[in-house]
């Protein structure tokens, strides 16, 4: 007895049946990889273009053709058989994770392997399980980077050595308290609030010592380590790729942390009593 | 040698602040060295432009950025890393952090003042204050982002 079924309306055999569901897995495995690969590079600080790019390399190399739809807190990932033209979508939620040049840098590397069939999906998949486990550096060993990165700036805006004391001690305050709330998974919004208040409060404080005759050079830089460089910078990169719903987003989200600061800038100066002086 | 010297504190500082700021952003070690440098160069044009040409602050920040990104375009496919890498970290140290700090501090005088002329006076230093903040950041993210738009062949082939 012959073994058929219909599929699409049309009668196969067992051995095109075998083959349709083996395509059909493969398609939902790329998709979803696809789907978490996004997932990742936007979380980690990835241009819009840039993923759009690593993600048409792999998916050409495996005779896909993929088109990626971001939300403010999703991406959805549609991949097409550009044979049978059978698709399939994924949606996952834009992973947890900080910003991470190093893993932009390792997963972009990645898509060339797949792109060059150095390696096939499910080794990519395996590889990228890998990167995203990476560990990265101890923020507490960066902390003493961004406290001689801040007093530089003090410097920079026009600030005396006095100044660049005053913000280093700012800095360090602003980001031990931001170090701690990000481990209680703390609002970021509430995070930004507070730790730009005790930085302002304390650089304003401290500029009635007699040490520095910058005093606001000094409260203007004790802020500056936590304005949110790289979501700007991505949302006009993304505006100019024409990804307008991902550069809203990241613009927004911006711009919520910059009113947090303001807010807790603006707190700071009225309790310390700072007013105009130039 | 006065002038030296300030060229090369200018640069120092420029440095150490991308250096600590691309900490944050965890990039691949080998990067952070040549972070510092291209925002040392990117600063340094930018304070030449200011000080000895007497540029606008909007088109020296727009040509300092420039520089940081022709630079982060050269170096990233020697060290096989997305030219942002580079560029982001090293356009920090140009942010015009006074302008804004000035824009919030006029906004916060707002609340306390008496008439309507001092008001306006507040508001006025803060619209002022806020554009050239708003204008010298997009002159630097454009700055930054035409030479990844001109060399795309090697902006997204960097990491091959």
């Amino acid at each position: 007895m012959r073994i058929s079924e219909f599929i699409n309306g049309h009668e196969v055999s067992s051995t095109e049946t075998a083959s349709i569901l083996c395509d059909e897995c493969r398609l939902n495995l790329c998709s979803e990889f696809f789907a978490q690969y996004a997932s990742y590079m936007l979380a980690c600080g990835a241009t819009c273009i840039r993923i759009s790019k690593n993600l048409r390399r792999m998916a050409a190399a495996v005779g896909l053709k993929v088109d990626m739809i971001i939300l403010s807190h999703h991406v959805t990932v549609v991949c097409t058989n550009q044979a049978d033209g059978m698709s399939c979508q994924h949606t996952k939620r834009i992973a947890p994770a900080g910003v991470s040049f190093a893993i932009n840098t390792r997963l972009s590397e990645l898509s060339w392997k797949v792109a060059g069939h150095k390696v096939d999906i499910e080794e990519a998949q395996s590889i990228f399980y890998r990167i995203i486990k990476h560990k990265k550096v101890s923020e507490w060993r960066i902390m003493w980077l961004v406290v001689a990165a801040n007093a530089s700036f003090c410097y920079l805006f026009g600030g005396d050595p006095g100044a660049m004391a005053i913000v280093a001690v700012a800095t360090l305050a602003g980001y031990t308290i931001k170090l701690l709330t990000l481990m209680r998974h703390w609002d970021a919004k509430i995070i930004w609030l507070i730790c730009s208040f005790i930085s302002a409060i304390i650089a304003a404080g401290l500029t009635y010592l007699p040490i520095t005759s910058t005093p606001d050079w000094a409260i203007a830089a004790s802020v500056l380590y936590l304005i949110p460089g790289i979501p700007y910078i991505n949302s006009i990169s993304d505006c100019i790729d024409a990804h307008y719903l991902s550069a809203i987003g990241r613009f927004i989200h911006a711009c919520a942390l910059t009113v947090c600061i303001a807010i807790g800038l603006t707190a700071g100066l009225v309790l310390a009593n700072i007013g105009i002086t130039v | 040698m006065q002038i030296v010297t300030v060229l090369l504190l200018d640069m120092l500082f420029s440095g150490i602040a991308a250096y600590g700021f691309a900490a944050i952003s965890h990039p691949p070690r080998r990067v952070l060295k040549f972070c510092a440098l291209i925002a040392a160069l990117g600063h340094v044009s930018r304070y030449c432009m200011i000080n000895f040409l007497h540029w606008h602050l909007v088109a020296a920040s727009l040509v300092g950025a420039l520089v940081v990104g022709l630079l982060a375009i050269i170096i990233a496919p020697r060290l096989k890393c997305p030219p942002e890498t580079f560029s982001y970290p090293s356009l920090l140290p140009m942010i015009p952090g006074i302008y804004a700090y000035r824009a919030v501090q006029a906004l916060a005088m707002t609340l306390s003042t008496d008439g309507e002329e001092e008001f306006r006076h507040y508001f006025y230093l803060f619209e002022s204050n806020g554009l050239i903040t708003i204008f010298v950041v997009l002159a630097m993210v454009v700055g930054q982002m035409l030479p990844i738009l001109i060399f795309p062949r090697i902006s997204f082939s960097s990491t091959k």
